[in-house]
């Protein structure tokens, strides 16, 4: 863990004062573990640049150290106010999980299906497979949001973090359904079509992975809501 | 003075202190209340967490780089950001243009 790393870096009592405030503020940091080392790993150079400041006009270390830790605020308004930015690194993160797995698992129901939308057409497409509306939902919910907390949002209304975990959420739950109609759906379909077997059990096993993994992003979206 | 008076122009601020040159996060803090000559002592709550949104909208970017045996993140401005802040400085001068000259004491004409 970071704050492991970073008391194992101390050695002075001042620099003991910092650790523990960074140990403390890693604790109530939320997000992904990378965004979070990298706060404390920059904190830890602001505090100690701070203390420097403060020796280097006179004060003593530990008292310098205290000031420090006193200008930076405590740990649970640094948190605070670092929430929203690692919510907002959550939410996008786990909407390009989903963009990235989304064709890995749709193959496997394409060629289940013997559907080619380029020599079929999108209405027989629709036909075969009822979740097209939800996939063209969750595609621009995930699109919509990666852009409206990126880079276009110096043009776009920008995205708040708790919008932006409400659209991961909303992704999740569409990827839920749409893997649990294609799984009940073939399961009637096809369940006595030997020749497809193989392919059948390798859908509903990416769309059963992909089902658990969106129902522990929805508990974790859901605690980092709260 | 009170943070909440900044609403808005935070990220003028920042993108201005880093035109010069790249700063880290702590060295813009400084900048900031030198800058002012002090009136502008921002949390570190307030302004770590604007450098990364600015980040995210692509108008700063960040190197790590070892100083004194530390990691240190230091930020510079990108193309887009150089073009936000002209924009800004623009809105700004017709703002506060528009502000002055309506909180200056006088005396108003009467409206019938």
């Amino acid at each position: 863990m970071a704050s492991d790393r970073l008391a194992t870096s101390t050695g002075t009592r001042p620099k003991d004062a910092l650790a523990a405030y960074l140990s403390d503020l890693a604790v109530q940091l939320p997000g992904p573990r990378r965004r979070r080392d990298a706060i404390l790993t920059e904190l830890r150079d602001g505090l100690e640049q701070a203390m420097q400041d403060r020796i280097a006009t006179g004060l003593p270390r530990d008292r310098a150290a205290a000031a420090a830790i006193s200008q930076f605020g405590s740990p649970h308004a640094v948190a605070d106010a670092f929430g929203g930015e690692l919510t907002t690194a959550y939410a996008r993160r786990t909407i390009v999980w989903f963009i990235v797995t989304g064709p890995l698992v749709g193959i496997w129901w394409l060629l289940l299906l013997h559907l080619s939308p380029w020599r079929t057409g999108l209405i027989a497409l629709v036909a075969a497979i009822p979740v097209i509306p939800l996939i063209i939902a969750a595609i621009a919910t995930a699109g919509g949001t990666l852009a409206t907390t990126g880079r276009l949002m110096r043009w776009l209304p920008e995205t708040g973090p708790r919008r932006a975990l409400a659209a991961t959420i909303a992704i999740a739950m569409l990827c839920m359904i749409i893997d649990l109609t294609m799984i009940t759906m073939i399961t009637v379909i096809m369940v006595s079509s030997a020749p497809t077997r193989p392919l059948m059990i390798i859908a509903s096993a990416a769309s059963l992975i992909r089902i658990v993994c969106s129902i522990t992003i929805v508990q974790h979206a859901i605690r980092m809501r709260v | 003075m009170r943070p909440e008076l900044l609403k808005g122009h935070l990220d003028a601020l920042l993108l201005a202190v880093l035109e010069p040159g790249p700063q880290h996060g702590y060295a813009v803090i400084e900048s900031l209340r030198s800058g002012s000559d002090g009136a502008l002592d921002l949390p570190t709550g307030t302004v770590y967490p604007a450098l990364h949104r600015l980040e995210r909208a692509g108008l700063i970017a960040s190197d790590w780089q070892t100083v004194g045996g530390r990691r240190r993140r230091a930020y510079h401005l990108t193309q887009a950001g150089h073009i936000a802040l002209t924009e800004q400085r623009a809105l700004w001068d017709q703002f506060s243009t528009a502000v002055t000259a309506l909180l200056k004491r006088r005396t108003w004409p009467a409206t019938a």
